[in-house]
């Protein structure tokens, strides 16, 4: 802890773990919001299954004019509309992210930037107060992969529902569910636990 | 008195403080024991040269691409925390980033498989013992692009998904990552679609690895699903075949051909064929030759195993679907094995199997040009197949693999000791001669039994472990043909030599003419144009040797050696002894060279001159004489390939070696028969082409009794006075038989006298027992079999 080298780094880190505390509670939030659109969403393909099943002309709705057509279209735009606000909210995810990594990238850089003198019986020493600056860059960059692939997941879920497969519609809402991982995020919020004396001891 | 997980997991606000008292509390990270003041590693780093042991990886850090290694051993090798470091491991390398353990141990490493050759994604190293030389630390810089091929799961997501969309998730996926030229970069730990990223090339060529960045360019040459991916994966570890190359050039062509010349064949206005049939008995490989020659050729394979129950049909559409989707990859196989069970012959009633044919029927030939996938099928009981499948347009091609003929053996079983360590004495030729009638899976089942021989030896502790010649004569002995299995008159035989048979010395050396010498001369024979005699048939008076001496023939030449009574023949069934006959031709037709010996054949074999004889009898006798000389071979029992064929005109332009010479001269099956009623025969039976040889098996003369008696005394005490001239003149038209019991009688009667104490016959025995015995032969019975038959 007497090298300059040293605190610059553990300064970095702890603005790193601050970042990541205060950007786990907007992930949450964020992903809290998302859980109503996507039962919306599911339940608007729910919808379209069921008008896909019926014909109209059997029904004594069949007077009115085009019905089926246009409930059709009302639902796609409906769709539509919660697939918009879906990204939206992937967009603050992905802000979430972003800022959690270009944090990560400049404590790495700073770290890459003083290896001579971080040695590493240096970045593996531990102190009742302070883990190990390898544990510590460890834990920011286990938190910061979790964060990229969690994105990546949903992305790729939202980008892969086609409005003509009413199944994979269907079942969005069950698979978004299944994307969460308690025990990745459990870690990150254990590791925020390890380093509370660290950050605070400023 | 440490940080439990299970207190730690909790998330809320009061764990955490309960967590803060914890850590006043003993506050040192996981490892306490290591003090941050003594530090108690460089020491270990002396050592660090010694040997690390490989771990499997931590979970926590699957997908981190960290290598965890002592911080001694990171020290010693110049390596700062998350310093490329190339690992090579037997079987492929691995690129990883360097970290130290949390608990600071030496002597383990544990690495992330993110980046690492294709070999190692199948088949992950497990423990091993690396030397620290096998860690290379790498520069990796920051990389201007990268070619890659992206791997997906389904063919459905390659099929729909946007290029650009594929594009961008990799490009998200592969940020911080290492990579090195022609590594895999695993993805499964994303769990996505896209599972796998393969470096095809790096932008600055100077570097083997590099960082890529968000700035990196990466660009998407090809996109492969995971099944064509493994499929090309494969051939890289495919076994060699051995004997069957001309089948499996012949497959090949056909895979390759419309692949490489889509355009001559269009011009041309053919369609290549899409169907090929292998035909052939169960373990001469029809299977693995599939697997090879897709394997070579780089095609995916699409199996389907016979006799699947449930929706059927659906399945086999579904199928052909995926058949479908993996030909516009690559080269596609679709392999029917067992297509018997899969496709039985139509029958009148409304089977489900029915359906189940005529749905394959639909689906083949609903294939249209554009389907550039191959469909081969495989069975074993080709008669049992829908004759609808069996034209062209659907199977366009049969393919008969027969059992292996004799250099086939030699070549299989030099590609099955190839990884075994052999004595130079173990003769390759001799053994594929011995085997006449193995197939592939027989041959690897004797390697293999040899091999547990030697290893039983060894481990009894006789040292060096080679497998020797003596193993496989003991495996040999254990492992029998498969084509003789079940078959009808398969007979364990005691080994007999020709010398324990006294006299017959004319007998014997007909018998030596026709069994003994195509086998041991074949290049004289060739020569000569003398073919092996088709038959032998044995006659004269019961009781003397005729078949002892067939089975001491047979000993003698390692045929395979089968005998039929009238009890396996018969059955109450009309027309099931006729089956059974020409099966067992069949069968040792597969086995040749091969002794069929029918014993008693005037009663098994009735003539067709006199009128009483049933039925039965002249059905079979027509069987055998077809069989024996009949107009040619069934297609199905093709054994070998044109070159055999070709060779046995007899205007040879090459040196023929030896095996070559014996298989062309012993591919046949010989009929030897014996009976003491020659003048029931049939005629038909008994001309050249058929029945060759007639043999006469006289009754011993006084020279022959003589050597019979000596045979015969040969375990018994005799005492000195006994005068075997003697006895072999008194002895006038006894048989061999009759000499035997003579001896039997002898003995008795030197029990009788003494008590149970004798312990030698003397001959006063003999004499009594002589007066007691008269000859079973009688004069008028020889002059007869002398004068009707010579």
């Amino acid at each position: 802890m007497s090298k300059p080298e040293v605190s610059s780094v553990h300064q970095a880190l702890r603005k790193g773990f601050k970042t990541v505390e205060s950007n786990q509670q907007v992930w949450r939030s964020v992903l809290a919001e998302c859980d109503p659109l996507m039962v919306s969403l599911g339940n608007l393909a729910e919808q379209s299954r069921a008008l896909s099943r019926i014909h109209i002309a059997n029904t004594p709705l069949r007077h009115f004019p085009d019905l089926e057509e246009r409930l059709g279209f009302k639902l796609s735009l409906a769709t539509d509309t919660v697939l918009l606000r879906l990204h939206e909210k992937m967009s603050s995810l992905q802000s979430v992210r972003d800022a959690i990594s270009n944090q990560v990238v400049l404590v790495v850089q700073l770290y890459e930037q003083n290896t001579d003198s971080l040695d590493v019986l240096t970045v593996t020493e531990r102190s009742p107060i302070t883990p190990s600056i390898a544990d510590m860059l460890e834990w920011l960059q286990d938190a910061e992969r979790h964060y990229r692939q969690q994105f990546l997941k949903r992305k790729t879920l939202l980008q892969m529902l086609r409005a003509d497969n009413l199944s994979l519609l269907e079942s969005a809402p069950n698979r978004w569910k299944s994307l969460e991982s308690p025990s990745a995020e459990d870690g990150i919020t254990d590791s925020l636990c390890k380093v509370s004396f660290f950050v605070d001891s400023e | 008195m440490q940080t439990a997980p299970s207190q730690t997991q909790s998330s809320s606000k009061r764990s955490c403080q309960l967590l803060r008292c914890f850590q006043l509390l003993e506050p040192s990270p996981p490892c306490g024991h290591i003090s941050p003041v003594s530090p108690a590693w460089p020491e270990a780093a002396g050592d660090s040269m010694t040997s690390l042991r490989l771990l499997s990886v931590d979970p926590s850090d699957r997908g981190s691409q960290r290598c965890r290694l002592g911080p001694g051993l990171m020290s010693a090798l110049g390596l700062s925390l998350g310093s490329p470091l190339l690992v090579s491991v037997p079987g492929g390398s691995c690129l990883c980033t360097a970290w130290p353990r949390s608990d600071l141990a030496e002597g383990f490493l544990q690495m992330d498989l993110k980046c690492a050759s294709p070999g190692l994604i199948s088949h992950p190293p497990s423990l091993l013992f690396l030397d620290p030389d096998q860690l290379t630390p790498v520069p990796c810089p920051k990389l201007k692009g990268v070619k890659i091929t992206v791997v997906v799961q389904t063919f459905d997501f390659k099929k729909h998904t946007p290029h650009k969309l594929i594009h961008e998730l990799v490009k998200d996926m592969l940020k911080g990552v290492c990579v090195h030229e022609k590594h895999v970069i695993n993805l499964e730990d994303v769990d996505t679609e896209i599972r796998y990223v393969v470096i095809e090339s790096l932008h600055p060529d100077s570097a083997s690895s590099g960082l890529i960045t968000s700035k990196t360019g990466v660009e998407i040459i090809g996109i492969q699903t995971v099944r064509h991916y493994r499929s090309q994966q494969q051939d890289q570890n495919t076994v060699s075949l051995g004997g069957l190359e001309e089948v499996s050039a012949s497959l090949r062509e056909m895979l390759q051909l419309p692949l490489l010349y889509p355009g001559t064949l269009n011009s041309l206005g053919v369609s290549c064929p899409r169907g090929v049939l292998l035909v052939g008995p169960s373990g001469v490989g029809k299977t693995l030759l599939v697997h090879k020659v897709v394997g070579e050729v780089g095609a995916s394979l699409v199996l389907v195993v016979g006799s699947r129950p449930g929706e059927s049909e659906e399945r086999l559409r579904a199928v052909f679907d995926r058949a479908r989707a993996a030909a516009d990859e690559g080269p596609c196989v679709l392999f029917l094995d067992e297509l018997d069970s899969l496709c039985p012959r139509r029958t009148g009633s409304s089977a489900p199997e029915n359906r189940l044919v005529a749905q394959l029927l639909t689906l083949m030939d609903g294939i249209n040009q554009s389907d550039r996938f191959l469909i081969v099928g495989a069975t074993n009981r080709p008669d049992s197949l829908d004759p609808a499948l069996r034209r062209p347009g659907r199977f366009d091609r049969e393919v008969i693999i027969g059992a292996p003929t004799l250099q086939q053996r030699k070549a299989i079983l030099c590609v099955l000791c190839v990884r075994m360590p052999l004595c130079p004495g173990v003769d390759m030729a001799e053994l594929a001669q011995r085997t006449s009638g193995f197939v592939g899976a027989d041959l690897s089942a004797l390697c293999r039994e040899a091999a547990m021989h030697a290893l039983r030896e060894t481990s009894k502790g006789s040292g060096e472990q080679l497998v020797r010649m003596s193993h496989f004569q003991e495996a040999l002995r254990l492992v029998r043909p498969s084509c003789l299995r079940g078959s009808l008159g398969r007979t364990e035989l005691p080994p007999v030599s020709l010398e324990k048979i006294g006299g017959l010395d004319e007998v014997k050396l007909k018998l030596r003419q026709s069994i003994e010498w195509p086998m041991k001369y074949p290049e004289a024979f060739v020569r000569l144009g003398l073919s092996r005699p088709r038959g032998v048939l044995l006659y004269g008076p019961p009781g003397c040797a005729k078949t002892t001496l067939v089975r001491a023939a047979a000993s003698s030449s390692h045929c395979a050696f089968l005998s039929v009574s009238g009890a396996d023949l018969y059955s109450p069934y009309v027309g099931d002894s006729e089956k059974a006959l020409a099966q067992l031709f069949r069968q040792a037709r597969a086995c040749a060279p091969c002794i069929l010996f029918l014993d008693e054949i005037d009663s098994l074999i009735g003539s067709r001159s006199n009128n009483q004889s049933s039925g039965v009898h002249t059905r079979l006798l027509s069987v055998l004489l077809n069989e024996m000389d009949g107009v040619g071979l069934r297609t199905l029992e093709r054994r070998g390939t044109e070159k055999i064929v070709q060779a046995e005109g007899a205007e040879e332009t090459r040196p023929q070696d030896q095996l070559d010479c014996q298989e062309v001269c012993n591919k046949e099956v010989m009929v030897v028969a014996a009976t003491n009623r020659p003048d029931c025969l049939d005629s038909a039976l008994l001309r050249p082409g058929r029945l060759d040889h007639i043999i006469y098996v006289p009754p011993p003369d006084q020279q022959a009794r003589l050597a019979v008696l000596k045979v015969c005394m040969q375990s018994m005490p005799v005492a000195a006075d006994v005068c075997l001239e003697e006895l072999a003149t008194k002895s006038e038209l006894y048989s061999g038989a009759d000499l035997e019991n003579l001896c039997k009688e002898a003995a008795l009667l030197a029990l009788q006298e003494e008590n149970m104490a004798a312990s030698v016959i003397k001959h006063t025995h003999f004499l009594q027992a002589l007066g007691k015995m008269s000859p079973s032969l009688t004069a008028q019975q020889i002059h007869k079999y002398q004068t009707n038959f010579r």
